[in-house]
C-alpha cells in the first residue's frame, strides 16, 4: 500500500470531484424529444389512471418521452410558484389554481398557446376559450396562454335519506333560489325534532380559508343579478346598484344562515376538504361545493350511497333566481401551461396538441369518473354523460357545460384573483355570520378592499 | 505629465505580494495547500446553502413597496400582536415549566424514569399529525373534547376554534404541550451538570427547598436558561405548523403568526417577494436576539 502524501490526496480529490461532475451533462443532455408534466392528484385514483394513460398513448403515438409528476393539489401549487420563481421550470404544468394563468400571464411567464388552441378551436365552448386567454402587461396585450383540459362548476349535493328522515321528499324542494335554500332549513328544524342534534341543514363554507368560499359567494352574488360586477372588458362596476344589491343580499343570506344556527359552527374554519368530509359523515343535508368529487369518492366503496342516496341538483333541480330565470354557472377551466424557459416547447405544444384531440379529452375526462366536466360541448353527447342509469352526471354536465355558463371573473381582470385569494368575499360573509354586521356595512369593508386591489392592476 | 514612474509600476505586484503574505500568515509552503484544501469545501457548502439563501431572501425582501402593501393588508397587524404574543407566552410559559419540571425530574428513583420516559413523548412523535389531531379533537361539532363534555357532563362544549383568542390559545397550548419536554431535558442536563458537591454544601449551609433554588441552582442554571429562551424564541418566530395546523390561521385569518402569513401571501396569493417580506418584516426582532444569544455563548466564564 501506497503512502498517503499530500498530492496523493489532492490528486484524488480531484478525480472524486471530477467523477461526480460527470453524470450532471448527462441529465442536462436530456434526449431533446423527452418533455416533463406536472399535473396535480386526482381526488380518486381513476383520475390519476386516465391522465397516465393518455400520456402513454401520446408516448406510444409519437417517439416522445413524458417525465409525468402527479404531485397532491397544494403542494403542487407551492411547486409552481417556486418553479416560476426560480426559473427551473417544467414543459407542461395544470393551472392550479386556476387563477394562475392569469397571475403569471400579466408578468410575461408563459408561452403564447394560441396555436395549440387553434388547433380544435371549433370544438371547445365559448367559456373554455374565453378562459384560455389573458392580458399580459408586459406586451400590453391579451392573448391565449393556456390549453382547455377539463372545467368544474358548483352544482348541489343533497342526502335523500336526510331529506325523507325530516319528513320530506326530494321532489318537495322548491325551484327558485331562496326558496330552495330556505327549504334546507325547514329539514334542519324536521332533523332537529327527530332527535339529530348535530346535523345541519347546509354546509355553506363561510371560511377565509381555500377557493370553496370564493366559488359559493360569487353562485350567489350571480343568482342574485350581481352578473355584472366585472364586464369583459375588465372594468369594475361596484358602483352599479343591481351589483352591490346582489352582494348585500349574499353576504345577508349565507352568514344569516351560518349565524341562526343552519351551517355547522366549524365551518367558518374549514378548508376545501372539510365541507366533503362533513357532508360524507353525514352532518348536514345539502353542500354547495365545486366539481362532482363529493360523488365519484363514494362510488366504489358505497355504491348505494352514490346510486340512491345523493342527489346532485345540476340542471334541472339547480335553484332559478328569485324571479325564475336560470342562473348562469360560473366555470373554473383547468388549461395546459407552458411556462417561458421551457426546455422543450416543441414536444410541449406537440403533447398538447395530441391531448386536446375530442377523442383524448373525452376519454380523459370520463376515465376520471366524471368528476371534472369535457371543455367540449360535442363530449357531453356521449352515452357516458347521457347515462339514464347514472343519476349524477347527465345534469352535472347540463349545467356546466350546455347550459349557459360564465368564465370566472378573474378571466376578465386579474384583480379578482387577489380578490379570491384574499378573501374579500369570505370576510364579509364572516363579519355578518359571527360579528353580527349589518350585511351592508361588510359589503361596504369588502368593497373598500376590492377597490385597494384593482388599484394595483390599472393596465388591465 | 503623464509619466509612470517605477514605483507605480511596481505597487499592483507588491500589493499582490502583501495580500498573499496576510492570506497565509505563518502558513509556511505545503501547510498553505493543505489549509486550502480544507477550507475550499466548506466555503462552498457555505456560500451555496448559507450566504446564497440569505442574500437571495434579503434580495427578494428588499423591495420598499412590498412593506407598503404588507402594511396595506388588513390582517397584517392582528398577526404582528399574534406574533407577540405567541412568543411572549408561547416561550415563557413553557420554558417557566420546563425549569420547575426538570426539578421534578432530578428526584431519584427507577419510576422517575419511566415517568420521564412517557412525558417526553409528545416531543417525540411527529408533528404535524399531533396538531392535526388537535384540531379535530376541538371541533366544535364532532370533536373528541366536546363529545365527552356531553357524553359525562351533558355540557355543549364551545365551538373552540371559531373564536380568535381561544383559537390562539389553543395553538400556544398545543405549542406548549409539544416542546416543553424537549427544553426539560435540555433544563435537566443543566441541572445534573451542578456538582454535588456545591449542593451538599449549600444543604450543610441551610439552603435547601426554594432557598436551596433561588441561591444555588437558579443562578447556575441562568445563563443556560436565557440562552434556551432565546434559541426558543428565534425558532418560534419561524414555527408555521402549529398555527397551520391547529387554527388554519382562522377563524377569518385571525390567527396568523408572520410565518404562516408569509407562506399564505407566497403561495395562496402567489406572491412570494410579498411573503419573504412578511418574514423579513420580524427582522428587527431578530437580530438583537441573535446579538445577545451569541454574546452570551461567547461568555468565558464557566457557566452553566
Amino acid at each position: 500500500m501506497g503512502h498517503l502524501t499530500r498530492r496523493s490526496v489532492l490528486r484524488g480529490s480531484l478525480v472524486l470531484g471530477a467523477a461526480s461532475v460527470l453524470p450532471v451533462p448527462r441529465v442536462a443532455r436530456a434526449a431533446p424529444t423527452t418533455a416533463s408534466v406536472w399535473f396535480a392528484q386526482g381526488f380518486v385514483q381513476d383520475e390519476d389512471v386516465a391522465l397516465r394513460k393518455a400520456v402513454a398513448d401520446y408516448e406510444k403515438a409519437s417517439s416522445n418521452k413524458i417525465e409525468l409528476s402527479i404531485i397532491p393539489f397544494a403542494p403542487e401549487r407551492q411547486k409552481i410558484i417556486s418553479a416560476l420563481t426560480s426559473g427551473v421550470v417544467p414543459d407542461v404544468l395544470d393551472s392550479n389554481p386556476n387563477e394562475i394563468l392569469q397571475i403569471y400571464a400579466w408578468q410575461d411567464r408563459w408561452v403564447d398557446v394560441g396555436d395549440v388552441v387553434e388547433s380544435q378551436k371549433g370544438q371547445f365552448s365559448e367559456t373554455a376559450i374565453e378562459s384560455s386567454t389573458a392580458y399580459n402587461n408586459v406586451t400590453k396585450k391579451r392573448a391565449i396562454y393556456g390549453v382547455p383540459l377539463r372545467a368544474a362548476v358548483v352544482p348541489c349535493h343533497i342526502w335523500r335519506p336526510l331529506v325523507e328522515k325530516a319528513g320530506f321528499k326530494i321532489e318537495d324542494i322548491p325551484k327558485t333560489w331562496n326558496a330552495y335554500f330556505d327549504f334546507f332549513k325547514k329539514v334542519q328544524d324536521g332533523l332537529r325534532k327527530q332527535g339529530e342534534r348535530k346535523v345541519y341543514g347546509m354546509g355553506f363554507q363561510v371560511t377565509a380559508n381555500g377557493v370553496d368560499p370564493y366559488n359559493l359567494f360569487i353562485a350567489f352574488l350571480v343568482a342574485y343579478g350581481g352578473q355584472g360586477i366585472v364586464t369583459k372588458d375588465g372594468k369594475l362596476h361596484l358602483d352599479d346598484p343591481k351589483v352591490k344589491e346582489a352582494a348585500i343580499k349574499a353576504a345577508a343570506y349565507l352568514g344569516g344562515a351560518y349565524r341562526d344556527g343552519y351551517v355547522p359552527p366549524s365551518a367558518i374554519n374549514w378548508n376545501d376538504a372539510d365541507d366533503n368530509n362533513a357532508f360524507h359523515a353525514k352532518l348536514m343535508v345539502m353542500d354547495v361545493d365545486g366539481t362532482l368529487s363529493t360523488e365519484v369518492a363514494m362510488k366504489e366503496k358505497h355504491p348505494e350511497w352514490y346510486f340512491k342516496d345523493m342527489v346532485t341538483h345540476g340542471v334541472p333541480g339547480y335553484p332559478t333566481d328569485n324571479s325564475g330565470k336560470p342562473v348562469p354557472a360560473v366555470v373554473g377551466v383547468t388549461q395546459g401551461l407552458i411556462p417561458k424557459g421551457a426546455k422543450n416547447v416543441t414536444v410541449a405544444k406537440e403533447f398538447l396538441k395530441y391531448f386536446i384531440q375530442p377523442k383524448v379529452l373525452s376519454e380523459f375526462v370520463e376515465l376520471g369518473l366524471g368528476r371534472w366536466l369535457p371543455v367540449m360541448p360535442a363530449a357531453a353527447k356521449s352515452p357516458f354523460w347521457q347515462d339514464p342509469k347514472d343519476p349524477h352526471l347527465k345534469g352535472y354536465v347540463q349545467m356546466g357545460l350546455l347550459g349557459p355558463t360564465l368564465p370566472d371573473y378573474y378571466v376578465y381582470n386579474l384583480a379578482m384573483a387577489e380578490v379570491r385569494t384574499q378573501h374579500v368575499w369570505s370576510m364579509a360573509m364572516i363579519d355578518v355570520a359571527k360579528d353580527g354586521a349589518k350585511p351592508e356595512v361588510a359589503v361596504d369593508k369588502a368593497f373598500k378592499r376590492i377597490e385597494e386591489i384593482f388599484a394595483k392592476y390599472k393596465a388591465a | 505629465m503623464n509619466s509612470v514612474s517605477a514605483v507605480d509600476v511596481s505597487r499592483p505586484a507588491l500589493h499582490r505580494r502583501t495580500l498573499s503574505r496576510s492570506l497565509r500568515g505563518s502558513l509556511k509552503g505545503g501547510e498553505y495547500t493543505w489549509a486550502l484544501a480544507f477550507v475550499v469545501p466548506y466555503l462552498v457548502v457555505f456560500v451555496t446553502f448559507v450566504a446564497y439563501p440569505v442574500v437571495y431572501g434579503l434580495w427578494m425582501g428588499s423591495d420598499a413597496s412590498l412593506y407598503r402593501e404588507l402594511f396595506a393588508d388588513p390582517i397584517y397587524q392582528s398577526t404582528v400582536v399574534n406574533t407577540i404574543l405567541y412568543l411572549a407566552l408561547g416561550v415563557n410559559v413553557k420554558m417557566f415549566l420546563a425549569l420547575l419540571l426538570s426539578g421534578f425530574f432530578m428526584r431519584p428513583g427507577r419510576w422517575m424514569k419511566a415517568l420521564l420516559l412517557i412525558f417526553v413523548l409528545p416531543w417525540a412523535v411527529p408533528q404535524i399529525s399531533t396538531f392535526i389531531s388537535i384540531h379535530w379533537m376541538l371541533n366544535g361539532e364532532w370533536g373528541f373534547l366536546n363529545n365527552v363534555l356531553y357524553k359525562f357532563f351533558h355540557i355543549e362544549g364551545p365551538s373552540w376554534l371559531n373564536d380568535r383568542w381561544m383559537a390562539l390559545g389553543a395553538v400556544i397550548v398545543s405549542h406548549i404541550w409539544k416542546w416543553t419536554p424537549f427544553w426539560t431535558l435540555i433544563l435537566l442536563a443543566g441541572r445534573m451538570a451542578i456538582p454535588l458537591e456545591i449542593r451538599d454544601t449549600a444543604r450543610v449551609d441551610g439552603a435547601t427547598g426554594l432557598k436551596g433554588f433561588v441561591h444555588i441552582t437558579f443562578p447556575l442554571l441562568a445563563n443556560l436558561y436565557l440562552i434556551c429562551t432565546l434559541l426558543s424564541t428565534i425558532f418560534l418566530l419561524g414555527d408555521f405548523n402549529a398555527v397551520n395546523f391547529v387554527s388554519g390561521g382562522g377563524p377569518a385569518n385571525s390567527t396568523h403568526v408572520l410565518a404562516t402569513l408569509g407562506i399564505r401571501d407566497a403561495f395562496e396569493i402567489a406572491h412570494p417577494r410579498l411573503g419573504v417580506a412578511a418574514v423579513m418584516s420580524a427582522l428587527p426582532l431578530v437580530i438583537p436576539l441573535v446579538i445577545v444569544l451569541m454574546r452570551k455563548l461567547r461568555t468565558t466564564e464557566v457557566q452553566l
